[in-house]
């Protein structure tokens, strides 16, 4: 789903190594700042950014963010509620001889917190809405991280589409037996379809590695990424508002 | 006198080629010898596990037969890396699964994979890429990944990716198997082109009707050996000889000499190899 929306951004044509270095300067800031104000500020700019600048629909996007969101509200959850025989400044349900408590300390932790965790959540959202897993990759290979880790990671994004598509038939033809008339079937089929799975993607592997070696492979897979020149106005932007935003940190430590 | 020329030239001259599978009693290839002169166009016809792929594969120095020898432009195919990096410069072959073929997902650097292979510098491998794109029509789609391509566009990068490594002779083993009428269009289309640019093209392909327009020369292939390799309409005239091969006689020829024989047209007519030309026997009468 990701994948295919990202493919419809309209900010994936603008330098990869800008956008990644805008997503995790911002995303490092926001986690070591841990503040109200800096968590919005990312908030509200990764928001505006992906769904006003990038067309990405607001609906996809809000439900992508309700995802992590499940899990924060369970998270923070733990911080805030406490058992204690003794009421705490927040908030205390009586349940017996006990309390469920919180204190105001806690509170305010834990909605830091959780700030902090939503708002870098929609910087890797940013990086990964807009910018494609290839782009992603080209940078990565700028930054010399070793070819052997690039290389795999290209294969398997092609080929991990290819692997779920042959499953996904697999499974539809053994739905059209009766292959999942009960338990029992259903596990049988299912070890089938793995073995299924197995041996095609020996045979695809090695019909792959067949074709390349057509093209001349020589071990190394040179290939070349679509130029997208960084355009000075982003990298300005991008400076300007990592810039805009340390200041907001520091005057929201030291407020 | 042509005959001679045409020998002088063979880009492509096999020698009792036989290639064995392992593990498999049956010889794949049996025996093979032919010549294919510089921008024919060849097609390959035959059933399945007649032994095209595999003969494919051997002209591509894929597979190294255990007897017999392939020369390309009058060089015997040397097995050594350098060698082997000559010969695949010079044949490219387009597989029937694009989807065992394209290894990347983004368009663009599938394509630059080739040309970046034989050496080409980034500048000259941008260039090409680029021209093939828009020489293919796969500017529309070009930033699509792979996964999201219908299967028509795939086969139109595969060609791409070869295409961009200039070869002298392309292998497109059955070009259209499933595709739809547009993209089977297409992808003749393309292959008219190549042969207008003085490629040599083999082609295999199980239908006949396209195979008697389109081609020079048809080989058919039956259980690894060379039953007939003639010129497309003699071959297709010689009914016992596609019936071995398990195949039909193309629908033109056979409308062609039921109405000679029920003496709608004049006997002695030269045998159409397209509709079209028949049609315009019939409207001249």
């Amino acid at each position: 789903m990701i994948d295919s929306l990202c493919c419809r951004s309209r900010l994936r044509d603008k330098n990869a190594g800008v956008k990644s270095a805008f997503a995790l300067i911002t995303l490092v800031i926001c986690i070591a700042a841990r503040s109200f104000p800096v968590s919005a500020v990312v908030f509200v700019t990764n928001g505006v950014l992906t769904v006003w600048k990038g067309k990405i629909p607001a609906s996809s996007y809000v439900r992508l963010l309700l995802v992590p969101a499940a899990f924060l509200l369970a998270g923070m959850a733990v911080i805030i509620v406490n058992i204690s025989d003794v009421p705490m400044d927040a908030f205390a349900i009586p349940a017996g001889r006990w309390y469920l408590t919180g204190s105001r300390h806690a509170v305010l932790e834990a909605l830091e917190l959780g700030g902090a965790a939503m708002a870098s959540v929609t910087c890797l959202y940013f990086l990964a809405l807009n910018t494609s897993v290839t782009d992603i990759l080209g940078v990565l290979r700028a930054l010399h991280c070793p070819s052997l880790l690039t290389e795999l990671m290209m294969l398997i994004y092609r080929f991990i589409f290819l692997l779920m598509e042959t499953a996904s038939a697999l499974m539809t033809a053994q739905e059209a037996r009766l292959g999942n008339r009960n338990l029992r079937t259903g596990l049988r089929s299912f070890g089938m379809m793995g073995t299924a799975l197995f041996l095609r993607s020996l045979k695809r592997a090695n019909a792959l590695y067949d074709a390349m070696e057509a093209r001349c492979y020589d071990g190394e897979i040179r290939v070349l990424a679509r130029k997208q020149p960084a355009e000075a106005g982003d990298i300005l932007l991008t400076v300007l508002f990592e810039a805009a935003l340390t200041g907001v940190m520091i005057w929201s430590r030291i407020r | 006198m042509e005959q001679d020329k045409m020998k002088e030239d063979s880009v492509i001259r096999v020698e009792n080629l036989s290639y064995t599978y392992e593990g498999n009693d049956r010889k794949a290839l049996d025996g093979i010898s032919l010549e294919i002169g510089r921008g024919r166009k060849v097609a390959f016809m035959g059933g399945n596990g007649s032994g095209k792929s595999t003969f494919f594969l051997c002209l591509n120095g894929l597979l190294r037969p255990r007897e017999g020898r392939i020369l390309i432009d009058g060089q015997p195919i040397r097995y050594t890396r350098k060698g082997l990096l000559e010969v695949r410069k010079k044949v490219g072959i387009v597989f029937q699964e694009p989807d065992n073929q394209l290894f990347s997902a983004s368009v663009y650097q599938e394509i630059s994979f080739g040309i970046l292979n034989l050496g080409a510098d980034e500048q000259t491998a941008r260039r090409e890429v680029e021209h093939v794109i828009a020489e293919l029509g796969i500017a529309p789609f070009q930033d699509r990944p792979a996964h999201a391509l219908s299967g028509g566009q795939k086969k139109q990068v595969a060609i791409a990716d070869i295409l961009v490594m200039h070869p002298e002779i392309i292998i497109l083993d059955e070009p259209a198997a499933a595709l739809d009428p547009e993209h089977t269009e297409i992808v003749h289309r393309i292959v008219d082109d190549l042969t207008g640019q003085g490629i040599t093209v083999l082609m295999s392909t199980h239908d006949i009707d396209y195979a008697l327009g389109w081609a020079d020369e048809i080989v058919l292939m039956h259980e690894g050996k060379v039953l007939r390799k003639d010129a497309a309409l003699s071959v297709c005239m010689d009914r016992e000889a596609l019936e071995t091969a398990h195949l039909r006689e193309p629908s033109v020829l056979r409308l062609f000499r039921n109405l000679t024989e029920k003496k709608i047209l004049k006997e002695g007519r030269k045998p159409p190899k397209t509709m079209g030309q028949l049609e315009s026997y019939l409207s001249g009468e």
